[in-house]
């Protein structure tokens, strides 16, 4: 077991948070695969700090943050969703234009 | 008492000042009593002064030096600190001329208090006169060359207050302006000079001034220029040919102011300043020869002129001028004694004739001799005085004028018989005007009866003076060469070098004339030792004071023969001879009568430069403004236009193309790109990001 692996699973993670959130129509798909993304940008902190820094734990501890921010963003964003859902009637993110300018 | 001479000055200076902004004007206001009590304290120090100095009791010169000011600067490239002084430095000329100006200050004011009695301004015009004597004595007693100038300048600004006094006339206006340039005329040169001087010397005091020469190391060709500078500026004041055209004119003024100005105070300035920086003239020969072809010229000029003038203050102007002329011409001979001897009698005579003239004038309210006559039997006293002083100024034998005229004309006589001869035509004519003037105004039968009739003796104010001035005109030639007193007083300054290459056979001569002969040696013994060489040397060669016998006889009887001349030229009430030798000599009566024509060339002079001026300007107006400055205008109006043009057309449009690209692209954007679709722009985003990794990755 290399860091690439760690390295390879990651990216893997990434890219399919990455289609996920470029293809899902539904808005909760949309922010599971940002969760996704944020999962393998934390598969990468620990794994660098386990094979470049063993001695210390900093990588761990800052992906313990990340996901628990991760938690605070995502009750947010559900907040927001539900907010817009009660306005819109609709969860499709293509329906989603408050935006344009 | 000589420590404190700067009293002397510095007093009339106050007294005008307070004249002049603390009294208050009024006809018969008692202010000019200050003047004259002011003078009275000047005269008294002044006559202690030249006591101690006649007596030898002091070693001249008394120099006595104030911090002033100082400031850096360079003489030939050699920088240094200078330390300006202000001082006074008493010598014998200075002591005799503090009396003389004093005096006559003293009597002018006394007599004017008469004279002006009921002008409006009455005791502005004594301001005026303490003012204009404050700056003479300035000028006399200042040992620092700057000073002096700034109290001539002084006087040259009093001589236009007192010459323009009654300047609701015309005629002042017109006199004081002409004086006022005229003289100014000369103070540039002076001023030039005075700034070679100092660029040379790197000092104003004439103690410096006058050692540096001694030590030889004036060059010669600065010592010409500065020579020529200062004998400019006495020009001008002293009123020597051709600059002399403004004393004539200077008649318009008061008459007591007139006899200041002639006596003691603007026009024997410039006289002082030759004899005060003589070694300038010295180191100079070439110039001291022209100083005294200048005076031999105005004073033939101007005696000329005054044979013929029927104004009596005229006569009394050209006189002046013509005296002038004779001691500037004594200065340039290289008689330093005689040229100052004359300097102070003349100012006892001439301020007498003034004052007396003045006196007239106050009884008969004209100025023209035809219309006087016969006044001597209402005027005894104004006659008598007045008779005297013709005798004096005529060289009447043993009155004071004789003895420094004779002293004149043996200076001139050992250095150039030619001019003798001139110089000795002139005394002629001398006598003859002012015997002319006596006998037109005093003798005969009255011509106008009503003014004859209403003419009366003045007030013992205006006598009084005339009395003492008399009394000196009789007796201070007499008294100042008696013992060689004024060989002792004004000895020539010790620098020569150049002076006088006579023969022996004039010394024998010498010895028999009988004119206040022999007591050089007496005064050489008088004399500071360091002055003993010299003096000897000099009156043992060129023999100061004394014609030859039968030249001094010579004298004597054409001078008695002018008078005589002058009796059957004017003896009638209808003066027929002099009025036929007129109507057959008319043109060269015109010639003397418009003054050479001097005035006309100096109008002449004056107009040519207007027209120079008015082409000058013509041609500034048309060429150079039109061409240079109103077609450089065109041209940058021209250039700016197209300048303008381009910036509008090219860098205008472009910024414009500019500003339009980027709003049409960025509203194209937004119509293309901003949908709203969030996950486009997560897309944009992503693509972006890959795009920019990929990138890093390459290179």
């Amino acid at each position: 077991m290399t860091l690439a692996h760690y390295m390879g699973v990651a990216a893997a993670l990434f890219l399919i948070g990455i289609f996920g959130a470029l293809t899902r129509r539904n808005i909760i798909g949309i922010l599971m695969s940002i969760e996704l993304m944020f999962n393998a940008a934390n598969i990468n902190l620990a794994a660098f700090n386990r094979f470049l820094h063993p001695v210390g734990v900093t990588g761990q501890t800052l992906a313990l943050f990340v996901i628990t921010v991760a938690a605070a963003e995502i009750v947010v964003g559900l907040a927001l969703l539900l907010a817009i859902y009660r306005g819109t009637n609709t969860v499709y993110a293509e329906d989603y234009n408050l935006l344009k300018g | 008492m000589i420590e404190y001479a700067y009293l002397v000055a510095l007093i009339p200076f106050a007294a005008s000042l307070i004249m002049l902004f603390a009294a208050k004007e009024d006809p018969h206001s008692p202010a000019p009593w200050i003047g004259i009590v002011a003078m009275a304290v000047c005269l008294g120090l002044s006559l202690s002064i030249l006591s101690a100095v006649a007596s030898g009791s002091v070693d001249l010169p008394v120099e006595k030096n104030w911090d002033w000011f100082s400031f850096a600067a360079s003489v030939d490239g050699k920088p240094f600190f200078h330390g300006m002084k202000v001082g006074t430095l008493i010598d014998g000329p200075a002591a005799l001329l503090m009396v003389v100006v004093t005096l006559v200050s003293l009597m002018v004011q006394i007599y004017s208090i008469a004279y002006m009695h009921g002008d409006k301004r009455f005791k502005r015009y004594f301001a005026f006169v303490s003012f204009f004597t404050a700056s003479m004595l300035g000028l006399v007693i200042s040992s620092n060359l700057l000073v002096a100038f700034m109290s001539w300048e002084l006087m040259g600004l009093a001589s236009y207050l007192l010459i323009g006094f009654w300047f609701e006339k015309d005629g002042p206006c017109e006199a004081q302006k002409k004086a006022f340039m005229t003289t100014k005329l000369g103070d540039s040169g002076l001023y030039l000079a005075l700034l070679f001087i100092f660029a040379k010397v790197g000092s104003f005091q004439l103690s410096q001034i006058k050692q540096f020469y001694a030590m030889g190391y004036m060059p010669a060709g600065a010592a010409v220029v500065i020579a020529i500078g200062l004998l400019f500026g006495a020009m001008g004041k002293s009123a020597q040919a051709p600059l002399f055209v403004w004393l004539p004119d200077a008649m318009e003024g008061p008459t007591p102011g007139s006899a200041l100005i002639h006596a003691a105070t603007m026009v024997a300035a410039g006289i002082f300043l030759v004899a005060r920086t003589f070694f300038v003239f010295q180191a100079a020969p070439v110039v001291m020869d022209a100083a005294a072809w200048i005076g031999c010229a105005t004073a033939f000029l101007a005696a000329s002129m005054a044979l013929v003038s029927y104004d009596i203050k005229r006569v009394l102007a050209f006189s002046t001028i013509s005296q002038l002329g004779f001691m500037m011409c004594a200065l340039g001979v290289g008689g330093y004694t005689a040229g100052l001897f004359h300097l102070t009698t003349h100012a006892f005579f001439k301020a007498l004739l003034f004052l007396a003239a003045g006196s007239v004038i106050h009884s008969v309210h004209t100025n023209d001799m035809r219309l006087m006559g016969g006044l001597s039997r209402k005027m005894p006293v104004t006659f008598v005085t007045m008779f005297l002083a013709t005798c004096a100024i005529a060289g009447v034998p043993y009155l004071s004028g004789a003895y420094s005229k004779d002293m004149i004309l043996a200076n001139v006589w050992t250095r150039n018989p030619a001019m003798f001869w001139i110089m000795l035509t002139t005394a002629c004519m001398t006598a003859f005007y002012m015997f002319r003037l006596v006998f037109l105004t005093f003798t005969g039968a009255d011509r106008d009866h009503e003014k004859h009739h209403h003419a009366h003796e003045s007030p013992f104010l205006m006598t009084g003076p005339l009395v003492l001035l008399a009394f000196l005109s009789l007796v201070s030639g007499y008294v100042l060469s008696r013992n060689g007193l004024i060989h002792a007083l004004l000895p020539k300054p010790a620098l020569s070098a150049v002076t006088a290459t006579p023969s022996t056979s004039h010394a024998e001569h010498a010895a028999a004339a009988p004119a206040a002969a022999h007591p050089e040696h007496q005064a050489a013994a008088a004399a500071p030792s360091h002055e003993i060489a010299s003096a000897s040397r000099h009156h043992g060669e060129s023999h100061d004071g004394h014609l030859p016998g039968w030249l001094h006889y010579l004298l004597m009887a054409a001078i008695a023969g002018s008078i005589l001349l002058s009796y059957m030229f004017y003896k009638g009430p209808d003066y027929a001879l002099a009025l036929a030798f007129k109507s057959n000599l008319s043109p060269l009566f015109t010639l003397l009568d418009r003054r050479w024509f001097f005035d006309d060339a100096f109008d002449a002079l004056v107009k040519f430069c207007d027209r120079v001026a008015a082409l000058a300007f013509w041609i500034d107006s048309n060429v150079v403004d039109r061409i240079f400055v109103d077609g450089w205008g065109l041209l940058m109006r021209i250039v700016s236009e197209i300048s303008n043009v381009l910036d509008a057309l090219l860098v205008d449009r472009t910024v414009d193309r500019f500003g339009g690209v980027t709003v049409g692209s960025g509203v194209l954007l937004r119509s293309l790109v901003e949908d709203g679709q969030i996950q486009e722009y997560l897309l944009y985003v992503a693509i972006a990001f890959s795009l920019a990794a990929t990138l890093i990755l390459i290179y």
